[in-house]
């Protein structure tokens, strides 16, 4: 929260060049890959560390495939709770990380859930929506965001009538979406809610039925008109703050949760942002690309959100799980995609962690790693991956695990103790109904979750 | 049976004095500590009613034209209202909140709120919760009334639920907690030593350490707080069989919980509670329909609770308040349903409460942008909460004084 010196801010934004101070390390291969994508597995922190963070960030903004389409079936039978299962199968399997995890965060940023919307056509439409425009235009997702179908019905933007508006929208759009609280006035939502009467769903898109529609003048942030949503979605994307306001929440996706940034190391940012006519890939990139984003003021100063949480492990562990089984599971660590608890969103950052989510963490990690889990079984195996990297032989499965999750980034102590652990539990007599196979690779996976339990594993 | 002592002992504040940190060695002093006036031994919970509740249709002056005037599709028939005295009355799904109101046990504040209402959810919400109107608000005013009076509190939580801000500040963090059967470490050790030696690294990793980073610090905190109260949590009764039924919903359930969690004795002053759903842009119902259902599931609810509570000799020690952000606008929309607004009542259930109402339902004539003007600042209800029943100094958790609301029985 307190910065005790203010960050010099053309250091901060300028491209990261690996140095002696801050040399590309594994440290920060594992930090790009957990903010850029969903972490790395073995292999990709090796070559990452052979390649310099430029390539890497090339590759990574580039993308390769997505992952698999979503079926129609979702939206044709209306079965919203797949959308949580498949939106993880996608996680899981994308090979272009970056955009899945922007599309979550836009979902978060225009949080909308089906519980209330209840049609998984309109949630898939608006979702591919979210995806389309992940890297694209911020101006174009406003103007296409407010008349979706989704959101429509989540904020009720379909029922609003000409002499009774429903506020519901406008104030949202305001406060959340584009300016931020105290940049605009209870009377400015009042205005903009009668701009938005009168729209309708017509097979499936948000139409103007002029009939409904209060044509009349509207005054709000500085200026009078005829308006109409696109106006009203126009006016805010003139306001300066705009641009502030998204740069802003971009920053705490990307840099730190724990860093309360001077609005001055903002500024250039949302500058650039605003001049690019609201061109989302190229803030993205330059938050990546920056000093500040390779220091200790980024890395580790986030909280995982659960989805973070949960597919890292199972990237790194190279494992293939049930997506429905996951899901299930990501509820009780408090996240479940198409379900957002409200327009806010989720809080994210120290909201994450409280005593049973942390519990739900810990015990889903040992169903992960123990594969006795009837759910997940042994999809994810720590010990044949161990093995398959050619690190299970005395002390390397500690360190392989501790590099493979951690990047080492752990204190000397914890280390010495699970190495430790690990001759000890070699040593035990196991039970007698256990195969020789089983009592070798119960070691190797204990050892492995023990290092998911670390304090530090829940940082990104 | 277990009490106070017996917590800090089982949580390890004790036994585990090499692990526990600063913070909590301090609790554990600070909790053997009489209580002031009207204090000793009282428990809180509150309840909120999150997303608005629309007060003006859960209190409702049916003795004022206005009423049906300003709104046409959901208002309340004055037969079907519960009526308090000839002027207003409660919605019919509020049956159980009547039913106490006839014991005694149900004290109605009206037109409680602050002045220049913020109209956003997020905003209102963290005021009422903070007990402040500072730009940045990082503490709750039960958390900061835990460090006058440190005391256990729970969260109650529901699924997708976070940790409430009310509750931050606190000196030892207050879990969340969704079922017993949940709030426990699961391990896979060959053998008893193995369990053992898992369990002293995963604590061990959680022990404090000064020149942690902030985050860090934090994971820390949380999960050392968690793996005691867990510790202490799984030796109460499963089977808790409460004196009177339950409703089969969300709420019930979780009612259920902080009874099951009193009635251990665990020495937890305050149990926090929330509901979601009150956010009635559209579709708001009347009579029947969706605020309807979402005031049965609290009226049934916390009258089991407290019937429960009762009967097991707690009735006297225990009281629920209920709040919500905001109140919703006097006129509704054209989506049958209405928009945010400010004042609105709070409820006040326990067998000492003041019954019947407190203060004048605001009035549908003289409205402020439309909205019901509030008359009593919720925090002057907080000072009658804090001193009268906490036994807690209120002016240094509101950041100043407030005319304490007189809630109790004379």
């Amino acid at each position: 929260m307190n910065n005790p010196q203010p960050i010099d801010v053309q250091w901060a934004w300028a491209p990261y060049q690996p140095s002696a101070k801050a040399p590309w390390d594994l440290r920060r291969v594992g930090h790009l890959y957990r903010r850029a994508a969903f972490g790395a597995n073995w292999d990709e922190l090796q070559s990452g560390l052979r390649k310099n963070p430029q390539q890497c960030l090339d590759e990574l903004l580039q993308g390769g495939p997505d992952g698999p389409d979503w079926p129609e079936s979702i939206g044709k039978g209306n079965v919203g709770p797949q959308i949580p299962a498949w939106w993880l199968k996608r996680c899981l399997e994308t090979r272009n990380p970056l955009r899945e995890k922007l599309a979550i965060f836009w979902h978060n940023h225009f949080a909308t859930s089906d519980a209330k919307v209840n049609n998984a056509g309109y949630m898939l439409g608006m979702i591919k929506l979210l995806q389309r425009h992940a890297l694209g235009n911020f101006a174009e997702l406003l103007q296409e965001i407010s008349l979706d179908p989704a959101m429509m019905v989540w904020l009720d933007t379909n029922t609003s009538k000409k002499g009774m508006p429903n506020e519901n929208y406008a104030r949202e759009l305001m406060e959340l979406f584009s300016l931020g609280i105290g940049h605009y006035t209870e009377q400015d939502i009042r205005e903009a809610a009668r701009a938005f009467t009168g729209y309708e769903i017509k097979n499936g898109r948000g139409l103007l039925n002029a009939a409904q529609h209060d044509d009349t003048a509207k005054s709000l942030l500085g200026k009078t008109g005829r308006f109409k949503a696109e106006d009203i979605v126009n006016l805010c994307l003139d306001q300066k703050c705009c641009a502030e306001y998204i740069a802003l929440r971009l920053f705490r996706f990307f840099i730190s949760e724990s860093l309360t940034p001077e609005p001055q190391l903002i500024q250039p940012l949302a500058d650039e942002f605003r001049n690019s006519g609201y061109n989302i890939r190229q803030l993205v990139e330059r938050m990546l690309r920056s000093n500040l984003f390779f220091s200790d003021h980024a890395i580790r100063t986030r909280v995982k959100s659960p989805v973070d949480y949960a597919v890292g492990i199972i990237r790194a562990l190279e494992g293939n799980v049930s997506a429905l089984a996951l899901a299930g599971a990501l509820e009780g660590l408090g996240q479940r995609l198409g379900y957002p608890p409200s327009v806010k969103g989720w809080d994210g950052g120290q909201a994450w962690l409280n005593g049973q989510t942390l519990l739900f963490r810990q015990n889903l990690a040992l169903a992960l790693s123990s594969t006795e889990d009837d759910r997940f079984k042994s999809r994810t195996d720590p010990a044949r991956l161990v093995r398959k990297h050619r690190h299970d032989s005395g002390e390397q499965p500690v360190q392989f695990y501790l590099q493979l999750f951690l990047q080492d980034d752990v204190p000397a102590g914890t280390r010495e103790r699970l190495t430790d652990y690990l001759a000890k539990a070699r040593q035990q007599t196991p039970p007698v109904y256990w195969t020789a196979e089983q009592s070798a690779d119960h070691p190797l996976r204990a050892v492995c979750h023990l290092v998911l339990t670390l304090p530090e594993f829940q940082l990104d | 049976m277990f009490n106070r002592r017996d917590f800090l002992k089982s949580t390890g504040l004790v036994a585990w004095g090499a692990l526990a940190p600063g913070y909590l060695t301090k609790t554990a002093c600070a909790a053997g500590n009489s209580y002031g006036p009207g204090g000793k031994d009282t428990i809180l919970v509150m309840l909120q009613l999150t997303g608005g509740n629309d007060g003006l249709n859960t209190v409702i002056p049916y003795g004022d034209p206005l009423y049906a005037k300003y709104r046409p599709t959901i208002k309340i028939g004055k037969d079907q209202i519960k009526k308090v005295d000839d002027h207003v009355g409660l919605h019919p799904a509020l049956d159980g909140f009547a039913r106490l109101l006839e014991q005694q046990a149900l004290c109605i504040v009206q037109g409680v709120g602050y002045p220049n209402p913020s109209q956003s959810h997020f905003r209102s919400m963290d005021i009422w919760q903070a007990a402040s109107m500072a730009e940045t608000l990082t503490e709750g005013w039960i958390g900061k009334a835990l460090k006058q009076n440190a005391a256990p509190a729970f969260h109650l939580a529901g699924a997708n639920e976070p940790a409430p801000l009310a509750l931050a500040g606190a000196p030892m963090r207050a879990p969340s907690v969704t079922s017993l059967n949940d709030f426990q470490l699961k391990l896979a050790a060959a053998t008893g030593g193995e369990s053992k030696m898992q369990k002293a690294i995963i604590e061990g990793a959680a022990k404090a350490n000064e020149n942690a980073p902030e985050m860090l610090e934090f994971v820390k905190k949380t999960a050392i707080n968690t793996y005691e109260s867990s510790k202490r949590l799984q030796e109460i009764g499963k089977n808790y069989q409460p004196k009177v039924p339950y409703p089969q919903s969300a709420l019930g359930n979780r009612f259920k919980l902080a009874a099951q969690l009193i009635d251990a004795d665990l020495g937890a002053r305050v149990y926090y509670l929330s509901i979601d759903g009150f956010d009635t842009h559209s579709g708001q119902g009347g009579v029947n329909g969706a605020h309807a259902n979402l005031l049965r599931e609290v009226g049934d609810a916390v009258a089991a609770f407290y019937q429960d509570m009762a009967q097991r000799g707690h009735g006297e020690r225990v009281m629920i308040a209920t709040f919500s952000e905001f109140g919703r606008r006097a006129k509704e929309n054209g989506s049958r349903g209405t928009d945010h607004g400010s004042g609105a009542p709070m409820f006040l259930i326990g067998g000492r409460v003041k019954a019947g109402l407190v203060g004048a339902h605001p009035s549908l004539e003289k409205l402020e942008a439309g909205n019901l003007k509030h008359a009593i600042d919720f925090r002057s209800v907080y000072a009658g909460i804090l001193e009268s029943w906490l036994g807690v100094q209120a002016t240094d958790v509101l950041g100043g004084t407030y005319e304490k609301a007189t809630i109790l029985k004379g």
